[in-house]
């Protein structure tokens, strides 16, 4: 497969220079190179500017509803867990109406991807304050003062036992697409938070702040050592980039069909509905 | 004897449910109907009280609500409280260590105070007294030879506890019966009772019906989250599901139940939740996108008091509007509502059908006091249910596959993630046959007709509205739900006195079936709409859609919102009432035509 051949139907809405751009081609890259059949693959998204992705790609696609993109993924790789399932969306999306999912999402540990392209701002409704803008932003939903702290979303998935979390920006398209790769290859709730200032719409934000804020992992960063993960996503000195933490566990589709050895344990192999029935009987 | 009803009653806590449940799968698997309502405080332990009714019959009786033969309290307060449904000639079974003196004013019944916790104790068993009673009422009803089938019956239920609980279970019973034989002077007239067995039949609640008919229709995928009263679908899916290689799962909230249900839909398998009304009004959201998105799914909703968190154990049925118009936006979908547990199961068949077929959300309206209710079903042919399946497009290499194709029925044939040729994305987006978003107007009004004709097609195949008792009756009840078991007794009652009515129930509620309700109508002078909710809320619908094809018709409304089932009795007094001014009236315009 080629990177061309996951074009969709509909052309990209995004503004230009939306770093929205580089994910979609990161992925497109990542998934070519996985060799991903497009009859096999599922994006999701919910509502936002970053959300109208699955429309862009020649995949399945479900764009669903403001906020539940994970919980439809994650019903989605669970009835068949042969596809490949791609959660996508923006900060809003995932972390304020959605939040409740990202948390049990990472305790669950499905086998999906959730990309996070987080542009700090709501754009789609024309820019008010997201879960993640910065102190200092004004808009005119809040014309006169700032007046919540910023969400850290790495340090969230860590804390949700997300078993990959990683972090890149959109100014980086190399590293976007490493990241990404490696996500699609993780098995298990894979979280890659990709920083992606708004063009329109953030004026506290942009990408010149963010290539002088952003820094590398230190080489020695033992990808299993979560509280040291932690120690980096929570650092003020700068925008950690890179796989913070990747460890390898029983995926919620596996634990499940744990489940149906245990129920299957003692039924006859041609066990029907007939059986279902004595029950009653 | 033909019918007998029984209640046992006391405190959360005493074995009320559980001595309930034994007799009602025991007296079933003797070959009686028996059919149950059970009501239950919130609380697991703590002074709410707990009410278990079984109705025993020889033919399938439709409710267990009304009047009481044989009462068995286990505390005081709900003798007090139960006392004045009893019928005459009632039998009254109380603890006589709890009550010393007996403050009933009736004289109409037969009072055995019998000393349950002295003979509990006897067999070291202080908790048994749910049990000893048991026997007491197994030891009166000698005849109907229930005692080696409520042994066995105990053996069944507690088969996973301890062999010690089982033994100390069955030596309560036998201790129970033994009293009667040995002490009971008896001064009722049950010491003949017999009845007549009527062969095989199953037993079931209503949340397992609605569970196994979700497993025969072919449901795989099961999402959900706690919430009385429907959690109960869940737990039995929870246990059946893996065996078919199905899943359930629970979520972290109603939202993301749904949720999951539309993404399991989306990749091609059957999927369903089931919730109670708060669960339901959180749903709504979802529920449009499944209905814009055209996704199949089966959403159970067992009604209980609203709004909010209201009374979670109590039965109503106020969710009908919720139901029909909750969700924003033009949305359709369609709604049915099963009038007992065997309707439970064929519904929900309906339900999964509908759902696959017409690509809609379907749902399902069931009650507190439906849900939990145990009854006899008739033997069901599970290997000749009609199952349906969603239609697929034929597609090769190079095809076109436009998901919402326009069709003469509003159905565009779905594939699935995995299926080659048929990629497509899904949207609640309003979008073009070719799913790309659009806000072209011509196109929104396109595809909303075009959605909203896959109703009409459906129109075509509901089951067919039920009616019951005279055709020729000029005095209609129209109910749905629930409260229609209820309804038809009270009419055999009236027939009974001579006063003709016919009751229509239809089954499914949404989109309304208005041939079928006009065609009731049109031969009414007056038809009474029963429901339990304080709204009105399907009597406004039929009035608004329906009773302008018959003028000089009057529709009436008998509501009850105290969280409490009809009771047949209560139904045929206001159909006396209704019957009587009809006649008056009649009587009056006969008079007024002589007197010009």
């Amino acid at each position: 497969m080629e990177a061309n051949d996951y074009k969709g139907r509909v052309k990209p809405s995004w503004c230009p220079g939306c770093g929205n751009h580089a994910v979609l081609m990161a992925l497109k890259k990542a998934m070519a190179e996985l060799n991903y059949q497009t009859h096999e693959t599922a994006i999701v998204s919910g509502i936002g500017c970053s959300s109208r992705f699955p429309f862009f790609m020649s995949t399945y696609g479900f764009h669903t509803i403001h906020g539940r993109a994970l919980p439809v993924a994650i019903g989605l790789k669970q009835a068949k867990p042969e596809i490949n399932v791609i959660a996508v969306g923006g900060d809003g999306d995932g972390l304020s109406i959605g939040g409740n999912h990202f948390i049990h999402a990472g305790r669950k540990n499905p086998n999906i991807t959730y990309i996070m392209m987080d542009n700090e701002i709501y754009a789609l409704t024309k820019g008010q304050c997201s879960p993640t803008s910065r102190q200092g932003t004004i808009t005119k939903c809040n014309p006169y003062a700032w007046t919540a702290d910023r969400l850290n979303p790495v340090l969230m998935a860590l804390s949700f036992n997300a078993s990959y979390v990683a972090r890149s920006h959109s100014g980086n398209i190399k590293q976007v697409e490493e990241l990404i790769l490696g996500g699609l290859k993780h098995k298990g709730f894979s979280f890659i938070h990709i920083v992606s200032p708004c063009v329109q719409y953030n004026k506290v934000s942009s990408f010149e702040k963010i290539k002088e804020l952003v820094r590398d992992l230190p080489s020695d960063h033992n990808v299993e050592d979560r509280a040291n993960a932690m120690k980096y996503a929570f650092s003020p000195e700068g925008l950690y980039t890179g796989v913070f933490y990747k460890i390898n566990r029983p995926t919620y589709e596996e634990r499940y069909q744990e489940v149906i050895k245990i129920a299957k344990q003692n039924i006859t192999e041609n066990y029907s509905v007939k059986d279902v029935m004595k029950q009653f009987q | 004897m033909k019918d007998l009803k029984i209640k046992i009653s006391g405190t959360s806590g005493q074995g009320i449910i559980s001595s309930g449940d034994i007799l009602s799968y025991a007296t079933a698997r003797k070959g009686y109907y028996v059919t149950t309502y059970r009501a239950f405080p919130s609380e697991i332990r703590g002074d709410g009280k707990c009410y278990y009714t079984l109705r025993i019959s020889e033919h399938k009786a439709l409710t267990a609500t009304g009047s009481t033969d044989i009462l068995v309290c286990l505390d005081e307060d709900t003798i007090y409280e139960c006392i004045s449904s009893m019928a005459p000639n009632g039998i009254l079974i109380y603890d006589s260590n709890l009550v010393k003196e007996l403050k009933v004013e009736r004289q109409d019944i037969v009072p055995y105070p019998i000393p349950l916790a002295t003979i509990a104790k006897s067999i070291n068993s202080e908790r048994s007294r749910n049990m000893v009673a048991l026997g007491i009422v197994v030891g009166i009803l000698k005849n109907l030879h229930l005692e080696e089938q409520i042994l066995k019956d105990i053996e069944l239920r507690y088969r996973l506890k301890s062999q010690e609980i089982i033994d100390l279970n069955k030596k309560a019973l036998n201790a129970g019966v033994k009293y009667v034989e040995e002490n009971l002077v008896r001064k009722d007239l049950f010491n003949k009772a017999e009845m007549k067995s009527t062969g095989a039949k199953l037993i079931m609640s209503g949340n397992e019906a609605i569970g196994l008919a979700a497993l025969t229709a072919g449901c795989r995928f099961f999402s959900g989250y706690p919430i009385t009263p429907a959690t109960e679908i869940m737990e039995w899916l929870a246990k059946e599901l893996p065996k078919f290689g199905g899943k359930m799962i629970q979520c972290e909230d109603e939202i993301a139940a749904i949720n999951y249900a539309l993404g399991a839909s989306y990749a091609g398998v059957k999927s369903m939740t089931a919730t109670s009304g708060p669960g339901f009004s959180l749903m709504q959201e979802a529920l449009g996108l499944a209905s814009m998105a055209e996704l199949p799914v089966v959403i159970a909703d067992v009604q209980r008091c609203g709004p909010s968190t209201g009374v979670p154990t109590k039965t109503e049925q106020s969710d009908l509007f919720a139901a029909m118009y909750g969700t924003h936006g033009d949305c359709p979908k369609i709604v049915l509502a099963p009038m007992d547990v065997a309707d439970c199961f064929y519904q929900t068949i309906n339900a999964f059908n509908f759902a696959e077929q017409y690509q809609v959300p379907v749902i399902i309206l069931s009650d507190a006091s439906l849900g939990p209710r145990r009854e006899c079903v008739d033997l069901i042919d599970i290997e000749n249910i009609k199952i349906v399946n969603r239609q697929k497009p034929d597609l090769k290499e190079g095809d076109v596959y436009n998901r919402y194709q326009d069709t003469e029925t509003g159905i565009s044939p779905i594939t699935s993630p995995g299926d080659k040729y048929g990629e497509h994305v899904i949207t609640g987006l309003e979008h073009t046959e070719a799913n790309a978003p659009t806000p072209d107007p011509n196109v929104h009004r396109q595809m909303t007709e075009k959605r909203f004709r896959k109703l009409e097609t459906a129109a075509g195949q509901f089951s067919k509205a039920k009616t019951y008792g005279d055709d020729d009756a000029t005095i209609g009840i129209i109910s749905w739900g629930s409260t229609s078991g209820p309804v038809f007794e009270a009419i055999d009652k009236a027939a009974g006195k001579g006063i003709k009515v016919q009751a229509l129930y239809p089954r499914t509620l949404y989109p309304l079936p208005t041939d079928w309700i006009k065609g009731f109508i049109k031969n009414k002078e007056v038809v009474i709409v029963v429901e339990a909710n304080y709204n009105a809320q399907f009597k406004s619908t039929i009035v608004e859609r329906c009773a302008h094809i018959n003028k000089g018709m009057e529709v009436l409304e008998f509501l009850k919102y105290d969280g409490t089932p009809f009771t047949p009795e209560e139904i045929f007094e206001e159909i006396e009432k209704v019957a009587k001014l009809q006649e008056e009236k009649n009587q009056l315009s006969t008079n007024k035509h002589t007197h010009f």
